[in-house]
């Protein structure tokens, strides 16, 4: 079943332009010249229920805009966008109950006031039953291991306990649809672990569709079977995030750890050498010659430990953006 | 509709309060204090003639220190918030709920407004016991009761302009150089400082046309018992054509706005 699905959505916004200094800040006050910024620029997809779907591109690509179409703030200039058979931008309260936008930077927490002031309001804006609000609560809480924080203000918690916070209050209705914008921005190595796993949980547990935009490419690397690569507004890969490497990288990595210091003079007629600084050696090389180039070396130089892989997914978006081929 | 959650956003807000005590204790001196300037000065004037413009003493000190009780019912409001929120974005995080936004801040402004009446009215106490003035109790239900009426309507008036002004920030960052004019003219317009009848005839008769009065002088006037029919009727008529009015414009303005609405901040 789909449930999203997206038509050559376009949104530009106008901004405008200003030179750097004090005169050009004097000049903008009688004209301002008006520049249009095509943020999404006619992109489509299809989402399925259940699915979990990663967005990934550089900053400025037009992932939260997309976004942000997706959960009604932003008024498309043109295309269409249905959710759950809604169209957005109208903003319908049952509509509104189905989903859940949660953004890295923004909250809706209150501040000053424990988290579950926040909580118990938004049981009451949701319309929540008084034991679905109480299990669900429970179980969130106990997910994200805060169940002893919530009559804390939330101004006293920390980054990562406070966007835990957001995450229950967002979730508290069980939407149906989640958005999830930058959702371990900010947050150190083992809460992003930590805040993963929720995340895979959530979908598994409750068949919820989830699409996630996250510039940390492992976020996207674990949770996510299919990708949608957007930049400039415009999408670039819509698929299966392991056939990626098929389609756009047709080298492999080889790693070698050498036994005495070698001569590197040779290595860049194998392939691109990507380091080289002893004793260890890391060679970008075509897919259709990774053996022959193996056994070359294995034969030539005193080997310690020897690696062929598929290349990195972040080395592939990588080259994805810098070479644009599309 | 479930009215509870807005209650819980009043109560919510109430409890806000509280961690700025100091804040909101500061803002009450000021009121009060400013209220006193007032006061001394009509105080003064009385000292030397029994009728100033057609008021006695009694009726212009009991204006003055019913000020600050209507600025608290009237004139104390969040909606400048409004422009915050849409400015940094946080505008978002209201939309994507199944809650009506206006309905929102009318909760928020109602716990400002209680605290502030809870206040006012033990300063008010306060002040009658030190300053011990001859003021008028007005013991005729029927002005209790209209006075009451063009509050209220004087209340939901502010609170449409107050959106208004913030609904700027759609179109511009620029949202205090409006309002900071609008407060000066509220200050002046709305009878802050003095009844408005005491102004020229025509003055005054232009200003009626305005909503500036309506928000504390209308109100006061009719707690004085000093109206007329006509000027009663002529009142409320002005006063709901404005609500109505500010009413449409205001669905008109957010409807535009939205469209504009940017969600910036990230």
């Amino acid at each position: 079943m789909k449930i999203i699905t997206v038509q050559k959505l376009k949104k530009h916004f106008k901004v405008y332009k200003r030179g750097a200094g004090l005169r050009a800040t004097l000049r903008s006050f009688l004209s301002r010249p008006e520049e249009t910024v095509k943020a999404v620029d006619g992109i489509s997809f299809e989402i399925e229920k259940g699915e979990l779907l990663g967005f990934i591109g550089p900053n400025g690509a037009g992932k939260t805009t997309t976004l942000k179409c997706l959960s009604g703030l932003l008024y498309p200039t043109s295309g269409q966008v249905k959710v759950l058979g809604f169209t957005p931008f109208d903003r319908k309260p049952e509509y509104l109950k189905k989903i859940s936008l949660v953004m890295g930077q923004k909250n809706q927490l209150w501040w000053d006031l424990p988290a579950i002031d926040t909580f118990r309001l938004n049981k009451e804006i949701y319309d929540i039953e008084d034991s679905d609000y109480e299990r669900n609560l429970a179980e969130l809480s106990q997910l994200l291991e805060v169940s002893h924080l919530v009559s804390i203000p939330v101004r006293k918690l920390s980054l990562g306990q406070r966007m835990k916070m957001e995450l229950i209050a967002a979730l508290i209705h069980r939407p149906e649809v989640l958005f999830l914008d930058e959702p371990t921005i900010g947050l150190d190595v083992v809460m992003q672990k930590n805040m993963r796993d929720f995340i895979a949980q959530y979908n598994r547990r409750y068949q919820s569709t989830i699409l996630l935009t996250s510039h940390y490419m492992s976020d996207v690397k674990e949770l996510c079977k299919r990708v949608i690569i957007i930049d400039n507004g415009k999408i670039i890969y819509d698929g299966q995030l392991d056939r990626l490497g098929r389609k756009y990288a047709d080298y492999k990595t080889v790693t070698v750890i050498f036994e005495k210091p070698v001569d590197g003079k040779k290595f860049p007629e194998m392939g691109e050498v990507v380091s080289f600084k002893f004793p260890k050696l890391v060679l970008s090389v075509p897919r259709k010659m990774s053996k022959h180039i193996a056994a070359k070396i294995l034969e030539n130089y005193p080997v310690e430990d020897f690696n062929i892989e598929d290349p990195e997914v972040e080395d592939i978006v990588r080259r994805v953006f810098s070479e644009k081929k599309v | 509709m479930n009215l509870k959650k807005y209650w819980l956003v009043a109560s919510n807000s109430l409890q806000e309060y509280f961690v700025y005590r100091l804040n909101f204790i500061l803002w009450r001196v000021r009121v009060v204090v400013s209220m006193l300037i007032t006061y001394f000065l009509w105080f003064a004037v009385f000292s030397s003639s029994k009728q100033v413009f057609g008021y006695s003493e009694n009726q212009m000190l009991t204006y003055v220190l019913l000020l600050s009780f209507m600025n608290s019912l009237v004139l104390s409001t969040q909606t400048f918030r409004i422009a915050e929120e849409i400015n940094m974005g946080t505008l978002s995080m209201y939309l994507i709920r199944p809650v009506n936004y206006f309905s929102y801040n009318l909760a928020r402004d109602l716990s400002d407004k209680a605290l502030n009446v809870i206040f006012s009215v033990i300063e008010f106490i306060i002040l009658i016991l030190i300053l011990k003035p001859a003021i008028i109790i007005q013991s005729q239900p029927s002005f209790i009761f209209l006075f009451l009426g063009a509050t209220t309507l004087g209340a939901i008036l502010y609170f449409e302009i107050g959106i208004i002004l913030s609904s700027i920030a759609f179109w511009s960052y620029e949202t205090w150089a409006p309002r900071f004019i609008f407060f000066i003219l509220v200050s002046f317009l709305a009878g802050n400082y003095f009844p408005l009848d005491i102004l020229p005839g025509p003055l005054f008769h232009a200003l009626s046309y305005l909503p500036f009065s309506y928000l504390i002088f209308f109100p006061l006037k009719l707690y004085l018992g000093e109206a007329s029919g006509g000027f009663i009727i002529q009142g409320f008529t002005v006063v709901a054509l404005w609500i109505v009015g500010l009413y449409f414009f205001i669905n008109y303005l957010w409807a535009k706005g939205l469209r504009a609405y940017t969600s910036e901040g990230q």
